[in-house]
């Protein structure tokens, strides 16, 4: 297979945004979005339904004219260019295959348009067929296929013409979770194979954060933070973002010199950063570590009181709730079979690192 | 006069139902017996109904055809064997295929524009489109008689802005039919067509224009297509439906395009012969049932009535 998927392979090109706004009667879908999509590279547009990242890339396919703003591919201009002269592949989540055609006739459908000779369609639409292993199934119509093996298909018809670059509008949406595991899996195999530019979108932060080289979260029509999945999880530049992607605990307050105040309790903690401004102190799961009452705590560490609400078994671990006396919840997700278990009910002391968290605004910020 | 249609449409319907190729899904339980469950009972009046105005009646026509005047085929022989009848099916035939095409013309750019349309405009689209219906045939006949007369509106102003000197033969001939008949026949061609456009996904086109399609071939290759089943169930009912006209090829016709439903209303009001006429009608419903057949070979006539999905 490996060499099939090596002739179908191209050189992506790069994708260049600049300050597209797109403007209906009564809403702004996008708000100067500007982003630099590299040749090659997996890019994720992340954001909750109705965020703009399906306008995003229907601007960037040409299927909806921006207000204003530009679009380059490859470093030349195509802001007005039709869509069917962009020589982008795109992948739907309601799959787009074309009823009256059997699986064969839909891939081969953008070679015919291209006017490619006959046999060379032929073979192109089997290799097609064959990296997403569906070539048993080249005479059935589309509505004889499951919903996995009619995104395969559409996936095999986007990239059997080589595009510049391949855009997918949420194209795992419609599939149950399982499914869904295994196409994320494929595609970033075709993604690595191909070397193509990718344009993902999702509202599925786990998604995102498995698949993509970078992912740019939007928000209302606006760019929030654009980065990769590490810097994104471990270094978040507002609190949407902290919140968007994985799960964090929060504290609003204010930050002063090396010190976080917190609004509600008072309390003094620790943090790595210095500044003076209102904001939110983030913190990972997987950074907030248990111990029991009276315990040593190492040196530079945060320290909360709290009683054991909730414990949870993962496998890989445990997910533990922990009530703070103000009655606000701490998560925290120690190994399985570390030194202290945790019992509900009873006290427990929660600290971290004070490097490990993090002071952000607490209203969203534009990435620079 | 479009009381032929009806026939194979609702048998058609009827039997797609029983054809389903789905796989059988897990039946409700039937009471022991039961040919039909409590909701089918509720159809028996509708079929007793049919039963009563049209079953009974075809077989009484059929009878008449064998009977009248005396028991024996000479209807049949005389009808057969004379070649001005037959010519006069031919016409009825041909002038039927014309109207279908006409009306299939001006109906796929008529239901793709309601499609096109915002709500206001297809409103307004529809109501012009639904007209006919709302107006008698005789009226609206009388009416084209008005417009296409030598002396009529539309020859009258041609003179009048100098475009003709004499007046154009729209009237009393082939022309005058397909104006008439067309108008008439336009909403049972928009209305099935308009149907299946709408529930064509317009994604696919916006898809196909992605992979490299320009939009006149999106619409071709894509969009066209699917609106097959609407064209072809326009294209039965069209012409099932011309079949049987006979008020406007008399009135707007000449002596060259009597139809067959003009022939058989002749029969019945003028010579009275009540055993030829049954024998035309029944020799047209037959010829039409063969030719249904003969297009059932080639299409699916379930699939593009709207049968099973
Ligand atoms: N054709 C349209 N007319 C008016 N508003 C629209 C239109 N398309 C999208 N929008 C609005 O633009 C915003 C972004 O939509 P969209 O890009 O589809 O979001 P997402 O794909 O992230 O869910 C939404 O608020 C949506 O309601
Ligand atoms: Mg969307």
């Amino acid at each position: 297979m490996n060499e099939t998927i090596a002739a179908l392979a191209g050189t992506g090109a790069s994708i260049d945004v600049q300050g597209i706004s797109k403007r209906y009667r009564d809403t702004t879908a996008l708000d100067d979005v500007s982003l630099q999509v590299k040749a090659g590279e997996f890019i994720t547009l992340l954001g909750a339904s109705g965020s703009g990242k399906s306008t995003l890339l229907n601007i960037i396919a040409g299927f909806i004219e921006p207000t204003s703003g530009r679009i380059e591919v490859a470093g030349k201009d195509i802001t007005t260019v039709p869509p069917y002269k962009r020589d982008l592949g795109m992948v739907f989540q309601h799959y787009a295959l074309f009823p009256h055609m059997d699986v064969w006739e839909n891939v081969a459908f953008p070679l015919r348009r291209r006017k490619v000779a006959r046999a060379e369609v032929e073979r192109q639409v089997r290799q097609a067929l064959d990296v997403v292993e569906l070539g048993r199934l080249a005479k059935r119509r589309p509505s004889e296929l499951s919903g996995g093996q009619q995104q395969r298909v559409a996936l095999a018809r986007a990239i059997v013409f080589r595009p510049r670059a391949l855009l997918m509008d949420e194209p795992l949406g419609a599939l149950d979770k399982r499914l869904r595991e295994q196409l994320q899996l494929e595609i970033k195999r075709l993604h690595s194979e191909l070397g193509t530019t990718f344009v993902f979108v999702t509202h599925d932060q786990e998604e995102a954060l498995a698949m993509s080289d970078r992912i740019a979260v939007l928000r209302d029509g606006a760019l929030v933070q654009v980065g990769t999945p590490e810097e994104l999880y471990e270094r978040p530049s507002s609190r949407y973002t902290a919140e968007f992607l994985g799960e964090s605990n929060i504290f609003t307050g204010h930050h002063r010199g090396a010190r976080f105040i917190d609004a509600t309790t008072k309390a003094d903690l620790a943090v790595g950063e210095t500044g003076d401004c209102a904001g939110a102190l983030v913190l990972r799961p997987e950074h907030a570590h248990l111990a029991a009452p009276g315990s040593d705590i190492p040196i530079g560490h945060n320290v909360l009181n709290g009683v054991v609400r909730d414990v949870i078994y993962l496998g890989s671990g445990l997910r533990v709730e922990v009530t703070l006396p103000d009655g606000r919840a701490i998560v925290s997700r120690p190994a399985a079979r570390g030194r202290y278990t945790p019992e509900p009910g009873t006290g427990v002391l929660v600290h971290w690192h004070a490097e490990r968290a993090l002071v952000v605004p607490d209203h969203p910020s534009v990435a620079p | 006069m479009a009381c032929q249609v009806t026939v194979p449409s609702t048998r058609e319907r009827v039997s797609a139902h029983d054809a389903d190729p789905a796989p059988a899904a897990p039946r409700p339980p039937r009471r022991a017996g039961g040919l039909l469950d409590r909701w089918g009972s509720l159809v028996l009046p509708l079929v007793a109904f049919l039963l009563v105005v049209f079953v009974l009646p075809l077989a009484f026509v059929l009878a008449q055809s064998f009977t009248e005047p005396e028991p024996g085929l000479q209807n049949y022989t005389d009808f057969f064997g004379s070649p001005v009848y037959l010519d006069v099916l031919a016409n009825t035939f041909r002038i039927a295929g014309m109207v279908t095409v006409v009306t299939l013309l001006l109906g796929f750019p008529y239901a793709y524009l309601m499609t096109l349309a915002g709500p206001f405009w297809r409103g307004v689209l529809m109501v012009a489109v639904l007209v006919p219906f709302w107006t008698s045939l005789l009226i609206r006949t009388f009416a084209w008689v008005l417009m296409l007369s030598d002396t009529g509106v539309i020859n009258t102003v041609l003179r009048e802005i100098g475009l003709i000197s004499e007046p154009l033969p729209l009237l009393r001939n082939l022309t005058g039919v397909l104006i008439g008949m067309s108008q008439v026949m336009l909403p049972f061609a928009v209305l099935p067509m308009y149907a299946t456009m709408r529930s064509v996904d317009r994604r696919l086109v916006q898809a196909a224009e992605g992979l490299g399609a320009t939009p006149l071939q999106a619409f071709w290759r894509v969009y066209a297509p699917l609106t097959a089943p609407g064209v072809a169930a326009a294209t039965l009912l069209v012409f099932v439906s011309s079949l049987g006209f006979y008020v406007t090829p008399a009135l707007l016709g000449g002596p060259g395009d009597v139809m067959i439903g003009e022939l058989i209303a002749k029969q019945l009001s003028g010579v009275l012969r009540w055993g030829f006429a049954s024998a035309l009608a029944i020799a047209l419903l037959v010829v039409t049932g063969l030719l249904l057949a003969l297009v059932a070979r080639f299409v699916d006539l379930r699939r593009m009535l709207g049968g099973a999905r």
